[in-house]
C-alpha cells in the first residue's frame, strides 16, 4: 500500500499542480456555474408560482434550491477529465511516455485525475455546501444539517466519482479509434447532465422514464448522492441505490479493462 | 539479447480526394489505403553490443523502435528482448529498458529536475543507496550540477537531453533505446552524451540501440549497423565493411570562372575515371562530381580539375549516411557475413 502510494502520489501532485495553474479559469468557470444555478432558481420559482401549490412531487421550493445547488456541487466533485487526458495524449503522442513507465496505465491516469476533485472539494464544494446550509437554516430557523446524511452523501459521491472516471476512461479509449473526441465529448456531457438528473430531478420525470433512468448508471452520478444528502431516500431505497452504484462501478471497471485490451493494440503513436 | 523476426507494421490511411467535396466524401465513404511502414525486418543483437540503426527520414526506424519498446503492436512478426515480448507484459518489460526519444521528454514538465529523479526513483523502485550512487555517477558524466534545481520546462535542449538520458539510465536498464539522442545539439553536448553512452556500455554491458543521422555518432559508438530504407533492411554489418565499400565516395563541387567557357562534356571526356566510378550533375551553374576516391585520390582529381579549367569556390564533401544509403539502396547490396 505504502509502495503504491509512493509510486502514484507523484501523478496526483502533478495533477494538482496543473489544475492550480489554471486557477483563474476555475474561478471564472465556477462563477458562471453559480450564475447558472441562480437562473435555474428563478426558473423553478416561476414554475412553483404558476403551479399554485407549495410542493411539487414531494419537493418544496427550499428542497428545489438545495437540489439545484447540491447537484451542481456534486458535478464538481465527481467531474473527471480522464477522457480529455487520454485524447490529448493520443493526439500529441505523449501517451508513449506514459506507456514506457512501469506503472498501470489506468491507475496512473486515475491518480492524476483525482487531483481535480481534491482541489474542487476545497475551492467549490465546501463554500457551496456552506452556502446551501446557511440558506436552509435561515429559511426554517433551525439547523438542517444532518451529519449522517452528509456522510452517506460523501460515500455515494466518491463512488459516483469513480463511476464517472471509469465511464470517462471507456469514452476516452474511443480516441484510439477516432483521434478527435471534442464534438462527441460535448454531446456526451449534455446528455449526461440531463440523464443523471442534474438539470431536472428524476422524480419529476414521467414514471416509466424515471424508473428506467434510475436503473441506468446515470442516476448514480448525481441523483443518488444528492437525494441521500437531502434525506429523501428511505433506508431501503438508500440500500438499493448504493447497490446500484456499486453494481455499475464494477461493470464499468470490467468494461474498461476489456476495451483497454482491445484499444492498446490499435494504438498508433503519432509524431517522431 | 534482442531477436527481431519478420517484423511488419502497417498503418491505415484515409484517402481523401482533393477539395471540400473530397473531404465530405471521405467523411461518409472513407476509403482506406494500407501503408506498410515496416516490412519484414529481422535482425539480432547480442547483449552488450551498440547497434546503430540508421536510414533516411521516414524509413521506419522510429516505428521499429516503438515496437521494440512495446508502445506499438506489430502487425505481424515478433520481437523478443531478453526472452520477453514487449507488448505481452508491458509493466514488467519496461522496467528492464531505458528509452530516450530525442523529440520528447519523459521528465515532469513542472518539477525541478532533482524532484523528477525522485519521482522516477519511486516509480522504478530504485533502492535509496543505489539511487544516490547512480545519481553521483550520472551527474559526473553528464555534468548536470548547474541545472539540477531548475524546473524541467526552463532547461535548454542540450540540458534537457542530458537530463533525459540520465533519467533513462537511473534504473540500470539492460537495454537502452535511443531515438536520435543527439538531434539539434552542439558539439560539446554531443560529446558529453556519447561519453555517457560509451561508459554505460563498457562498465555495465548495457545493450544499446540507437538511431541517428549523425555519422560521427555511428563512428564513435557503433560496432555494427543495421540500415533500413522504405521499411526494408538494406544493410546489416560492421561499419568498417560499409565504409570500405561505400564510404570512399567524395563529392567535389565547383563554380567555373565566368570569363572562361566551361564545357562539361570536354571535362568528363578528359577525366581519367570509368563511368561506374563517378556521377556528374549541374545545378545553377555549379558542377557536382561524385567520384570514388579509391580509384582517383582527392588531390589528383583536384589538380586535374584545376588544370582543366579555372574554378572558384571549390568544396569537397565526404559521403554522408544518406548518401551511402542512397547508393546502397540503388545497388541492392546483400548483407555481408
Amino acid at each position: 500500500m505504502n509502495k503504491l502510494l509512493r509510486q502514484y502520489w507523484p501523478f496526483t501532485v502533478a495533477g494538482v499542480q496543473s489544475t492550480l495553474m489554471y486557477s483563474v479559469n476555475i474561478l471564472f468557470f465556477s462563477l458562471s456555474e453559480v450564475l447558472y444555478c441562480f437562473v435555474m432558481f428563478y426558473l423553478w420559482q416561476a414554475v412553483f408560482a404558476a403551479s399554485g401549490g407549495d410542493s411539487f412531487m414531494g419537493f418544496d421550493m427550499n428542497d428545489m434550491v438545495v437540489y439545484l445547488f447540491m447537484s451542481n456541487a456534486t458535478a464538481y466533485l465527481t467531474a473527471s477529465a480522464a477522457d480529455e487526458m487520454i485524447a490529448d495524449e493520443i493526439k500529441d503522442g505523449s501517451i508513449s511516455m506514459r506507456l514506457l513507465k512501469p506503472v498501470n496505465f489506468t491507475a496512473s491516469i486515475l491518480s492524476m485525475d483525482l487531483a481535480g476533485p481534491m482541489v474542487m472539494f476545497f475551492v467549490v464544494f465546501l463554500p457551496m455546501t456552506a452556502g446551501v446550509e446557511i440558506y436552509r437554516g435561515v429559511q426554517c430557523g433551525c439547523v438542517m444539517f444532518d451529519p449522517l446524511h452528509f456522510s452517506l452523501y460523501l460515500v455515494s459521491a466518491l463512488i459516483a466519482y469513480l463511476l464517472s472516471f471509469y465511464q470517462n476512461m471507456c469514452f476516452g479509449f474511443l480516441a484510439f479509434y477516432v483521434t478527435n473526441l471534442w464534438g462527441m465529448g460535448i454531446l456526451k456531457k449534455i446528455l449526461l447532465k440531463f440523464l443523471s438528473g442534474a438539470v431536472i430531478p428524476l422524480a419529476f420525470m414521467p414514471p416509466v422514464l424515471r424508473e428506467v433512468l434510475r436503473l441506468l448508471p446515470f442516476s448514480s452520478l448525481s441523483y443518488t448522492p444528492v437525494m441521500l444528502y437531502m434525506g429523501k431516500l428511505s433506508l431501503q431505497e438508500s440500500l438499493i441505490s448504493f447497490g446500484l452504484q456499486a453494481f455499475w462501478l464494477v461493470a464499468f471497471i470490467l468494461f474498461c479493462r476489456l476495451i483497454w485490451k482491445c484499444a492498446i493494440r490499435r494504438l498508433s503513436v503519432q509524431g517522431g | 539479447m534482442i531477436e527481431v523476426e519478420h517484423l511488419r507494421k502497417e498503418f491505415k490511411r484515409i484517402i481523401k480526394d482533393p477539395g471540400l467535396s473530397g473531404s465530405i466524401k471521405a467523411l461518409f465513404h472513407p476509403k482506406y489505403e494500407i501503408i506498410p511502414a515496416v516490412e519484414d525486418i529481422s535482425f539480432q543483437v547480442p547483449a552488450g553490443e551498440v547497434l546503430g540503426f540508421i536510414g533516411p527520414n521516414g524509413a521506419g526506424k522510429s516505428t521499429v523502435i516503438k515496437m521494440l519498446t512495446g508502445i506499438l503492436t506489430p502487425t505481424s512478426g515478433t520481437c523478443t528482448i531478453n526472452g520477453k515480448n514487449p507488448t505481452a507484459d508491458r509493466k514488467k518489460y519496461v522496467k528492464e529498458i531505458g528509452v530516450v526519444f530525442g523529440q520528447r521528454t519523459q521528465l515532469w514538465w513542472d518539477l525541478p529536475l532533482r524532484e523528477t529523479y525522485g519521482v522516477l526513483k519511486e516509480i522504478y523502485e530504485v533502492p535509496e543507496e543505489r539511487y544516490r550512487e547512480r545519481m553521483t555517477m550520472l551527474n559526473e558524466v553528464l555534468e548536470m550540477d548547474s541545472f539540477m534545481a531548475s524546473p524541467v520546462r526552463t532547461l535548454s535542449l542540450g540540458q534537457r537531453m542530458r537530463a533525459d538520458i540520465a533519467a533513462s539510465l537511473l534504473h540500470s536498464p539492460k537495454v537502452l533505446f535511443l531515438d536520435e539522442p543527439t538531434i539539434g545539439l552542439d558539439v560539446v553536448v554531443k560529446n558529453n552524451i556519447r561519453k555517457a553512452i560509451q561508459q554505460i556500455n563498457r562498465t555495465e554491458q548495457t545493450t544499446v540501440i540507437l538511431t541517428t543521422h549523425d555519422i560521427s555518432d555511428i563512428e564513435l559508438l557503433c560496432s555494427r549497423i543495421v540500415m533500413v530504407d522504405k521499411g526494408k533492411k538494406v544493410y546489416d554489418g560492421s561499419l568498417e565493411t560499409l565504409k570500405n565499400k561505400y564510404g570512399t565516395m567524395r563529392e567535389l563541387s565547383f563554380l567555373p570562372e565566368e570569363a572562361q567557357p566551361f564545357s562539361s562534356e570536354a571535362f568528363l571526356k578528359a577525366l581519367p575515371l570509368s563511368a561506374a566510378d563517378y556521377t556528374f550533375s549541374e545545378e545553377n551553374g555549379r558542377m557536382h562530381l561524385r567520384f570514388n576516391s579509391e580509384k582517383m585520390p582527392v588531390k589528383d582529381l583536384l589538380s586535374f580539375t584545376l588544370s582543366h579549367c579555372s574554378a572558384k569556390d571549390i568544396a569537397i564533401r565526404e559521403a554522408d549516411v544518406e548518401e551511402i544509403i542512397r547508393r546502397l539502396y540503388r545497388e541492392g547490396v546483400q548483407p555481408d557475413e
